[in-house]
This record gives C-alpha cells, sequence and structure tokens, in this order.
C-alpha cells in the first residue's frame, strides 16, 4: 500500500529535509520528525519522512532469527 | 536585438528558406554528396544494403547527454548498426513550429554534424518546414538512412538459439530515466545522463570479434524488458534473466525506488541487446569493456527451449519468476 | 554439537505442518512477494491470500467519476499520484479524461500539488487523496499549509482510509496476518497487539525487503505451532512501539473519521476520513458542489471477492480476457500492486 524509500539525509532546512536514495536527491517534509540531523537514515513516503530508521535490514532480521531458536 | 525566430517564410520556399538552408544546414551538413537537386545521387558498392527510417518528437527537445539532433542521427544509426550494417548515408526532415528559436536550430544541426561524423555516416538530402503555432512541439525531425551490412552477417530478432548469452551493452535505463526527470517535474535530481550515442563502432568492435552474432537490438522504447519478450517471440525461445546481473546506475536505481518503477522498463538511447554463442560471451565481453560506449557490458541472461515467448526471472531470493509484460504508459507510482 | 540454524528461507521451505493461511494486506507486500518469486518456494501447505491493501484497489468507482467530474466539468487541475490515472470510472479513467481535454497532473507528493497552486493562482487545483494511515499524513500537510498561506485555489478530494476496522471486518480470512510496515510506523505496535490479544487474531509487522518478508514469514510459522495467538514486529528498524506521534497528531488536526466505502467490500463503518469544518474550504466536495455519485462497476469484474480471499483472479470470469492490465475492468488490474494485475503478470510459468 505504500512504496517507502530508505534515504540518507543530507541537508535540513526550514522544516525540509534533503534526502538521497544512491544519487537521486528529493526535498521532502521533515515536519513528522524531531531533531533529524544530516547522516540519519529516513523512511519516506509520499514526499513526508515518516520515521528515523537504520540503514539496512541485517542485524534486525538477525536478532529476529536469534529469537526463533 | 532581437531574438532570431524561425518564421512561416523560412517554410515557404522562397528567399528565405534558401537562406534558412545555406546558414544553418548547408553550414553544418557539407560534404560532396549533399544536394542541392531534387534527390542524391550514390554510388553504392556490390552487396547487401539495410536502409530504415525513424521520426524523433523528444519532449523536451534539450536534455542532459543530447538532443533531438543526436539522437536523430542515433537512431537511424543504431537501426542500421544493429543489422550489422556500417551506416553510409542519411537524409533528414525537419518539422519545425513557428517562433522556433533560431540559435536553438543552429545548435541542434551543429549536434547532428558532430554525431553524424563521429559515426561515419553522411548527411546527403534534407527538408524543411515550417508548421504554425501550436501544430507541432518546437520541433520534430524525421532520419532514413541507408548500411552497407558486413558480409557474413546475419541477424534478426528471430535467430536466437537455446545455449546463447543474452548481452547488454551498457547500463540500463539512463535515457528513459532522464527524460522523465525533465518532463515530468518531480523535483527530483539525480546526476543522470541519457545514455545517447551512435553504436556503429560497438557494433563493428563486437564483429572483429566473430561474425556469428544472432541478434543484435537497441533497446529504445520500452526498454530492455521488452526487447527480450519481442526476441522471445520472434525466436520463439524462452529468455531466462538474471536480475541480479543487470547493470543499473545507481542514480538510476534511486530514482526508480523513489517512483516504484523497474529499469528494464526505461527507454535506452545507446544501449544494445546482443544474443550470440555461449562460448563467444568472454572475448566480446572483453572487446566491449574496451569500448567508449560499452565499458558497463554485461551478461544479463541465457536464452533457453523452455518456455517459448517467455521471460523468466531468477530473483535475488534464488526463486523463478516470470519477469510481467511490459505495457502502456509508464506511471510513477506511490501506494 | 550445535546444531545449524536453519535460515528463514529454509524455515518456510520445510514446513509440513498443518495448512497455514497467511494474509498479507499491504499492495506493497503484494508486489515484492510476486516481484521476489517468493510464492514459487512456498510449500503447498502455505497459502497466501492477498487483502484489500491496496488504496487504488479500494477505492470505488464513485471517486474516479467525482476526479472525471472535476476535471472535465469544473475545469480543475487535477492532481494525483500515478497509480490513480488508468483506473475505470463508470464512463472513464483519469486517463480518458486527460484525452478529453482535462488537465490531469501527476505529482510525487500532495506537497507539489500545493506548490503548484501557489504558482498558478488563476487555476483550481484539486489533490486527489487516497490512501491510509501512511500516506494521509502528507495530505494533511498539505491541506495544513494551503491554509496557512490562504491559497483559495487549493483543495483535496478525500478517499483515505483507516485499517483497524477492516481487519475486523477480514477476521477469519486467514490464520494471521503480514501487517502493513509503514502504516504500522504511523500507528505503532498497540492496535496489532490488541488484536492478538483480544479478538484472537495474530499477525506479524513486515518489512519489504526480500529479507524482511522472509523473515516475517518464517516468524509466522514458528509462532503458529504455538497454537496461541500471537504479535511480533518484524520490522523494528521502522516501525518503534509508539508508531509516529506527530503522524496521528496532524491526522488528528486535520481529519476526523466516517463511513467509507470500500470498493468490494462496501461501506465499513468509521474506517474513512474526511476533513474537519475548521478545514471545509479544502473540501473538494464543498468547493466544487459536487453531486452525490453513484458508481456502477463492470458487473462481471469479483475484485470485491479477490479482496476479501473469497476467491483468486483467475476464477473471475473476465480475469485474463477482457481483463488485462492494458485494459483493466476491475481496480485490482490497474495497479501493479493489485492482486490481479500481479497474478497476470507474474503468473503463467
Amino acid at each position: 500500500m505504500c512504496v517507502g524509500l530508505a534515504a540518507k539525509v543530507v541537508g535540513i532546512k526550514n522544516g525540509m529535509a534533503v534526502i538521497d536514495a544512491s544519487g537521486a536527491k528529493r526535498e521532502v517534509s521533515a515536519e513528522l520528525l524531531d531533531e533529524l540531523e544530516p547522516g540519519d537514515y529516513v523512511m519516506v513516503h509520499a514526499g513526508v519522512a515518516i520515521a528515523k530508521i537504520t540503514s539496512d535490514d541485517e542485524s534486525e532480521t538477525d536478532e529476529l532469527m536469534e529469537m526463533l531458536s | 536585438m532581437a531574438e532570431k525566430k524561425v518564421t512561416l517564410a523560412h517554410g515557404a520556399g522562397g528567399r528565405q528558406t534558401a537562406e534558412l538552408i545555406h546558414e544553418v544546414f548547408q553550414a553544418h551538413f557539407a560534404n560532396p554528396e549533399f544536394t542541392a537537386d531534387d534527390a542524391a545521387v550514390l554510388s553504392v558498392e556490390k552487396g547487401r544494403i539495410a536502409m530504415t527510417t525513424d521520426g524523433f518528437i523528444v519532449s523536451p527537445y534539450e536534455f542532459n547527454g543530447g538532443n533531438i539532433g543526436k539522437l536523430s542521427i542515433c537512431g537511424t544509426v543504431n537501426d542500421l548498426a544493429c543489422m550489422g550494417a556500417k551506416p553510409m548515408y542519411m537524409t533528414c526532415s525537419f518539422i519545425i513550429e513557428e517562433g522556433f528559436p533560431m540559435d536553438k536550430l543552429e545548435m541542434i544541426a551543429a549536434s547532428m554534424e558532430k554525431t553524424a561524423n563521429e559515426a561515419g555516416v553522411r548527411i546527403v538530402a534534407g527538408d524543411t518546414k515550417v508548421a504554425g503555432k501550436g501544430q507541432v512541439d518546437h520541433v520534430f525531425i524525421t532520419t532514413a538512412g541507408i548500411g552497407r551490412i558486413e558480409e557474413d552477417v546475419h541477424t534478426s530478432g528471430a535467430f536466437a538459439k537455446p545455449g546463447d548469452v543474452v548481452i547488454v551493452t551498457g547500463d540500463i535505463g539512463r535515457h528513459g530515466c532522464t527524460i522523465l526527470l525533465a518532463r515530468e517535474d518531480l523535483g527530483i535530481e539525480a546526476d543522470i545522463k541519457s545514455d545517447c550515442a551512435p553504436l556503429w563502432g560497438t557494433v563493428e568492435s563486437m564483429l572483429n570479434v566473430t561474425k556469428d552474432i544472432h541478434v543484435i537490438r537497441d533497446a529504445t522504447r520500452g526498454g530492455v524488458g521488452t526487447v527480450l519478450y519481442e526476441i522471445a517471440a520472434e525466436s520463439g525461445v524462452g529468455v531466462s534473466l538474471d536480475s541480479q546481473s543487470v547493470p543499473v546506475d545507481g542514480a538510476v536505481r534511486g530514482v526508480c525506488g523513489m517512483l516504484g518503477l523497474d529499469p528494464l522498463y526505461l527507454a535506452n538511447e545507446g544501449t544494445l541487446v546482443v544474443i550470440a554463442p555461449a562460448d563467444k560471451a568472454e572475448l566480446l565481453l572483453e572487446a566491449l569493456h574496451k569500448g567508449k560506449y560499452s565499458a558497463n557490458a554485461a551478461v544479463i541472461g541465457k536464452i533457453t527451449e523452455e518456455n517459448p515467448g517467455k521471460v523468466v526471472m531468477t530473483t535475488e531470493i534464488g526463486a523463478q519468476t516470470l519477469l510481467p509484460q511490459p505495457g502502456g504508459e509508464l506511471l510513477p507510482r506511490i501506494c | 554439537m550445535e546444531e545449524k540454524k536453519m535460515t528463514a528461507k529454509e524455515i518456510i521451505e520445510s514446513y509440513d505442518g498443518p495448512k497455514l493461511r497467511i494474509m498479507e494486506v499491504c499492495g506493497t507486500h503484494t508486489h515484492e512477494i510476486f516481484r521476489l518469486g517468493i510464492r514459487k518456494i512456498l510449500p503447498k501447505n502455505i497459502e497466501l491470500i492477498s487483502g484489500p491493501g491496496c488504496p487504488v484497489c479500494v477505492t470505488p468507482v464513485s471517486f474516479i467519476d467525482e476526479a472525471v467530474m472535476l476535471a472535465l466539468e469544473k475545469q480543475a487541475v487535477v492532481c494525483t499520484f500515478g497509480d490513480l490515472i488508468r483506473v475505470p470510472g463508470t464512463k472513464m479513467s483519469l486517463a480518458g479524461a486527460r484525452a478529453e481535454g482535462g488537465t490531469v497532473k501527476i505529482v510525487y507528493t500532495p506537497l507539489d500539488a500545493v506548490d503548484y497552486a501557489r504558482n498558478h493562482p488563476e487555476e483550481q487545483v484539486v489533490f486527489l487523496a487516497v490512501g491510509f494511515e501512511t500516506t494521509t499524513p502528507a495530505a494533511c500537510l498539505a491541506v495544513k499549509k494551503a491554509k496557512e498561506e490562504e491559497l483559495a485555489n487549493f483543495s483535496i478530494l478525500t478517499a483515505n482510509k483507516t485499517m483497524p476496522n477492516a481487519y475486523q471486518a477480514l477476521k477469519g480470512s486467514a490464520d494471521a496476518f503480514l501487517y502493513p510496515g509503514h502504516v504500522n510506523a504511523i500507528t505503532g505496535e498497540e492496535e496489532c497487539r490488541r488484536l492478538a490479544e483480544e479478538d484472537g487474531i495474530s499477525g506479524v509487522i513486515a518489512g519489504f525487503t526480500a529479507k524482511e518478508i522472509l523473515t516475517a514469514l518464517a516468524v509466522i510459522i514458528e509462532k503458529s505451532q504455538t497454537g496461541k495467538p500471537f504479535f511480533v514486529n518484524c520490522y523494528p528498524r521502522v516501525v518503534r512501539p509508539e508508531g509516529s506521534p506527530a503522524g496521528r497528531r496532524i491526522i488528528e488536526e486535520v481529519m476526523e473519521e466516517c463511513d467509507t466505502e470500500w470498493r468490494g467490500l462496501g461501506v465499513i463503518p468509521m474506517s474513512g476520513q474526511r476533513l474537519k469544518e475548521a478545514y471545509r474550504d479544502y473540501d473538494a466536495r464543498i468547493k466544487f458542489a459536487l453531486p452525490h455519485i453513484e458508481g456502477r462497476p463492470n458487473p462481471a469484474c469479483r475484485c470485491g471477492e479477490v479482496l476479501q480471499g473469497k476467491c483468486l483472479p483467475p476464477d473471475c470470469k473476465v480475469f485474463g480476457k477482457g481483463c488485462t492490465p492494458q485494459h483493466p475492468i476491475g481496480a485490482c488490474m490497474v495497479s501493479n500492486e493489485g492482486t490481479c494485475s500481479a497474478y497476470y503478470q507474474y503468473g503463467g510459468i
């Protein structure tokens, strides 16, 4: 239902963040997230950064698999 | 001084038409065969000739990595090259919208000259029409060309054979991505240049390795995905595509991620799909990697007897699934 | 000796327990599952059902009719996500309206539609607001911005929906749900936890990479064997337990709940969102005095049953014949995420 894009924040101004997804840059709304800083990773949907995230899915899935054993 | 523009008088056949032809087109396309008569007269060696024509209506007419003029030469040169034909002569026909800036027309002609020189092709005849405001979108160009097919070269979309490898001569989707970003006002910035390039040199370097190449096709509208489906249907074979080995530039991948698009369906203007016997793959790649426009060439799959007419993709988890049939307008999606 | 641990993929491939029906309710899950070929590695006793989580697919015909009317009769500039362009209305789609001379613009975000309105004060701009909790904050931010700037030429046509009541409506359709990670990024864990504890509805919040989807399925398989209702957040790198309070605040500030029609499911009470009284000037239905439109879906189309997991796309008479991605009849064939589209495009081998 919602195409999300994990991207890196490279700049912030006036409630907007410039995000970079492997070289594609766009300004998105940063209004839903406090204390966003360049270098943070965010999940972007419809031009809005909806969550601060860790950059990859590696440790998350490892921990879940750990839990199963 | 007011900017000089193309007017209806430039298309009326009188003095101003002569001026336009003289100042813009003859200035750039001058060569011994460029005709002032009703048709160019050419001497052609014995052998097989390939001939093709293509119309160009790209919007915007200027884009990162090229313009409609360069595109109109590359399109026809590449269509000839795909038949193993060395491009020899071309014609070009302009339909220009009244009010089009003269310096832009000049820029387009200069770009055509440069590209034609690089491809080793001569422009031998042309035509100019001026249409009223709003009747065309800036400028349309139609080119036609002929080329001599190299001896012992027989390529066709119908010649793919089970066991052959599938090669792309470069990373895919750059032209389509460039145009999408320029046209749609999506607010996305990316350092992406159209791959628009004349590819006779690329094809020649492959033919120097082997004449035994079964299919060469330029992956223009509809992209590599569309071309693979065409070849599968025309040759009555299956295509097994390894999704992980398809070369895609990082920024193109980023834009596609943002818009929910697949680079396999984005247009290319300087990238070929090549199908050749597996034992030639290594030498072909070696030659391609030395080329100006094919440094990112890669083997992306093979031709199979199974699944005729279909393109089956091996995904990143190692499962096999059908590549969706291309179709319709590419729409950015969000949900 | 320590036993070598199985990977998520191995757990899925080797499952030989009782039949397990798992419903993914997010269209992006449907799409990724097909794209990655995950169905091809499932054993026979695991059935994946695609639920009603594609906003395009659940948007009723009448919404498209309203949008077409705005473009053609009210001469509004209709701004939309690309997904909606080809969805069939009673008479035509937005692509059809564009061919008839209407202005239909594709935007990446509703905030771009506000920018367009500001730069074109002589035009009336309407954004088509579809989507769930993930997408609704963007529309709310757009409306708020337009109000702050006192833009008199911007409004939205709402069809926003919320998931919780839909889960209730779907109870019993599956043994476990694959919850839509990006909806939960806004709503948090609480609702899903409550569904497990109070209603006995099991499920896990799942991400969208190959690893995340496989891991989520493996967790469902393992947890199902306990026989008790369960909930696990398998997407903690994005979904916090509390979700996004700021996201929910902006929705509450600008919108309120209402009954709404889901294509195929009918009206689900209090599962929709519309603008609050304070924002009525930005409601396209009020602004353009749109009449009540009764949409007429093609009667042969079984999208509704498909969305509830009651039938599979190939069971529908028009699937793959009259109804293809190039010429869709039902909404499930239109969106890339739609179940019928995914079956059509990725099926067949």
